[in-house]
């Protein structure tokens, strides 16, 4: 085992937790499956364990204990049962950085070579055909063959002033065609000059990343920076929380970066978007990547309230502490069933609002609410912003 | 040997042990990966780690003063999320830092100013803390002080035994840092009451800590002054108390670096790393 995975900050915040518990109220898988072990404390607890038992006092004077097959498992299986939303870190007393630090372990078990093997799948996707479906990445952009009224170019123009980086999974799953379908829809009515990647947009790392491989994601990242910059772009938008928070984060460049979001309440503020009015109550869902950890919460609020008619009710946990909706960090691919569960407390508290429908910004979140929603037959509508803003643009 | 010299007989050593620990720890961390400067050796790393630090805080000095005494110090996300909790911790952190600010002036100006004073007349301020019109308020700001912690450990024990809170989980480590803690205080406050009630223990200089004379004011120590009026018929050999009170001190010094007690410096590290982060994070 080596630490060399883990920067000298999360080596530093595993002996800064003093496992108070305040996480726990806020950790929605140890909230659904109550197992000491796989909430914030237990995994820090264990991973404290190896970490003594590798570089201790006593292993320095009598060498490191051989770790155990069993409890390496068993510690993957908690660190991997998690869906990076982050709220433990936000609520963190002595601001640990909760989901850096969970990536970082995934990190050292990828290493040890302890992780879920449907990873070396979405790896072998990502790496070979550039997306996570697997699928020939000149598909990536099918869903406007559902369009009508195309220009020649179909956005892929060789020169545009934004970019418009659909990401894998509002390209691949039928389900959230919709959203790029509406987002290019705005774009085209608010006469912005766009373009596509095409087939030369690659998956942007973040599934990568989150599984503990990094490294792997590097290559993704130069060639998505490489083919934007060749577009002559100075901006990019994303309607992926996901994309936009990696690109933010990790891909270091001088291009502006916006989520949907940002970009359409300039437009609306531009009066390039206005809007007819129609009687309709909603709730809102922050999703994990576009909230906690990019600390957009007011935008599409503003957007919301911009709207004509709109009534906005809050969840019971709403902004920095919305409840995740089980799809992130890659859960859905090693325990469904965990995924599904925490997406029907989503819908519970969805429910528990009375609003129409539920409105977010993020295709992930869409797929896993209204995917527990039809298989438990509970009749509710999610809908992304894009297709909102859409139906109500003038 | 005297007690001055027997103190520094165990201090030393055990400070030596401490940074020894705290050493230990840090090159620990060291062997992490600091991001532009992946081929670094620890010694690098810390450099590079250390002079980063050095130029951030030069950046922003007052805002950092601020945040160490907001976000460290008074525990600003604490206080938001239980208040219970945010009083307990405050009561002990500002109990520990504030005695150990007023022992250090005592310790300063009667031990060494007062005795150095005779030679060098400009140090007869010093006087004024011994004998003169400080005294009362070390005195008393030193008993008021130790008194916080105490509170404060009691809150944490009763939030931990009879609370309960669903999410508290205690720990071996915890039992045994609180238990420090509870005994150094609790030892403190009867050794100060053995001293009131038994002058000569003071004339003898049998404790270090008074070779000042005894206060005329002795009712401002007032957690002590309270327990002497249960000492007068007592006799206890005064150096057993002596050690009694010391060596666990000094052990509560060694133990700091292997135990949840790190978090002091860990915790304090980790807070002003993210609101620097927070605060140096491009506006999306």
């Amino acid at each position: 085992m080596k630490l060399s995975r883990l920067t000298p900050r999360q080596l530093l915040e595993i002996d800064a937790c003093t496992r108070c518990g305040e996480c726990l109220r806020y950790c929605p898988v140890y909230i659904e499956r109550e197992e000491e072990a796989i909430n914030p404390r237990g995994k820090i607890r264990a991973i404290k364990r190896f970490i003594r038992s590798q570089f201790g006092i006593w292993a320095k004077l009598f060498g490191p204990k051989k770790l155990s097959e069993d409890q390496l498992k068993k510690f993957s299986e908690m660190v991997y049962r998690c869906t990076l939303c982050g709220e433990c870190g936000m609520v963190c007393p002595v601001s640990i950085r909760s989901k850096d630090l969970w990536i970082g372990l995934r990190e050292v078990l990828v290493e040890l070579g302890y992780y879920p093997k449907e990873f070396d799948t979405l790896k072998k996707n990502v790496l070979t055909e550039h997306n996570i479906s697997g699928l020939d990445n000149e598909g990536r952009i099918e869903w406007l063959e559902a369009m009508g009224d195309l220009p020649e170019h179909r956005y892929q123009k060789e020169k545009a002033e934004v970019i418009y980086f659909v990401g894998c999974v509002a390209s691949y799953f039928p389900m959230v065609h919709k959203i790029p379908q509406g987002m290019v829809n705005i774009m085209r009515r608010a006469q912005v000059d766009f373009a596509l990647l095409g087939g030369a947009e690659w998956c942007c790392g973040f599934p990568l990343i989150g599984a503990g491989m990094r490294k792997e994601a590097e290559e993704m990242m130069a060639h998505n920076l490489e083919e934007v910059r060749k577009k002559g772009a100075h901006t990019a938008i994303f309607t992926c929380p996901s994309c936009f928070h990696t690109w933010k984060e990790e891909y270091h460049s001088e291009i502006n970066l916006f989520h949907f979001t940002q970009f359409l309440l300039n437009l609306i503020q531009e009066g390039k978007i206005s809007f007819k009015e129609e009687k309709l109550k909603v709730t809102y869902h922050d999703p994990c990547d576009l909230g906690r950890a990019s600390g957009i919460y007011d935008p599409p609020r503003a957007i919301l309230r911009a709207m004509p008619g709109v009534e906005l009710v809050e969840m019971k946990d709403h902004g920095p502490y919305c409840r995740c909706c089980g799809g992130g960090g890659n859960l859905e691919m090693i325990d469904p069933e965990l995924s599904a569960a925490l997406a029907r407390e989503k819908i519970k508290q969805i429910q528990e609002t009375g609003a129409e429908m539920v409105v977010t910004s993020c295709q992930q979140c869409i797929r896993t609410i209204m995917t527990t929603a039809r298989r438990m037959k509970i009749p509710i509508k999610a809908l992304n912003l894009t297709e909102l803003v859409l139906k109500h643009m003038k | 040997m005297d007690k001055h010299t027997l103190f520094y007989a165990m201090f030393i050593p055990s400070m030596i042990l401490f940074l020894l620990g705290m050493g230990f720890r840090i090159s620990l961390y060291l062997q992490g990966t600091v991001k532009g400067a992946e081929q670094a050796t620890s010694w690098q790393k810390l450099w590079v780690l250390l002079r980063r630090g050095w130029r951030g805080f030069w950046k922003r000095p007052i805002w950092y003063l601020q945040i160490t005494i907001t976000d460290v110090l008074f525990h600003r996300k604490l206080y938001g999320q239980s208040f219970y909790r945010w009083l307990a911790h405050s009561f002990i952190v500002f109990g520990f830092v504030a005695t150990f600010i007023v022992d250090m002036i005592k310790g300063l100006t009667t031990g060494y100013l007062v005795e150095w004073s005779h030679c060098l007349p400009f140090l007869s301020f010093a006087h004024a803390f011994e004998t003169g019109a400080i005294r009362p308020f070390l005195d008393f700001f030193l008993e008021f002080f130790s008194f916080l912690i105490l509170v404060g450990c009691v809150m944490a024990l009763i939030r931990r035994f009879i609370f309960r809170p669903p999410q508290l989980k205690t720990e071996e480590e915890d039992i045994t840092s609180l238990c420090f803690i509870l005994f150094l205080e609790l030892s403190g406050f009867f050794i100060e009451g053995y001293r009131i009630a038994h002058p000569e223990v003071v004339t003898k200089r049998v404790y270090m800590a008074n070779f000042t004379p005894p206060s005329a004011n002795n009712w401002l120590s007032f957690g002590g002054y309270s327990i002497s009026l249960f000492l007068k018929g007592v006799t206890i050999n005064p150096d057993f108390l002596w050690y009694f009170h010391v060596v666990p001190s000094l052990l509560f010094f060694i133990y700091i670096p292997h135990s949840k007690l790190l978090h002091i410096f860990t915790s304090s590290a980790t807070v002003i790393g993210d609101r620097t982060r927070e605060k140096e994070k491009q506006p999306y």
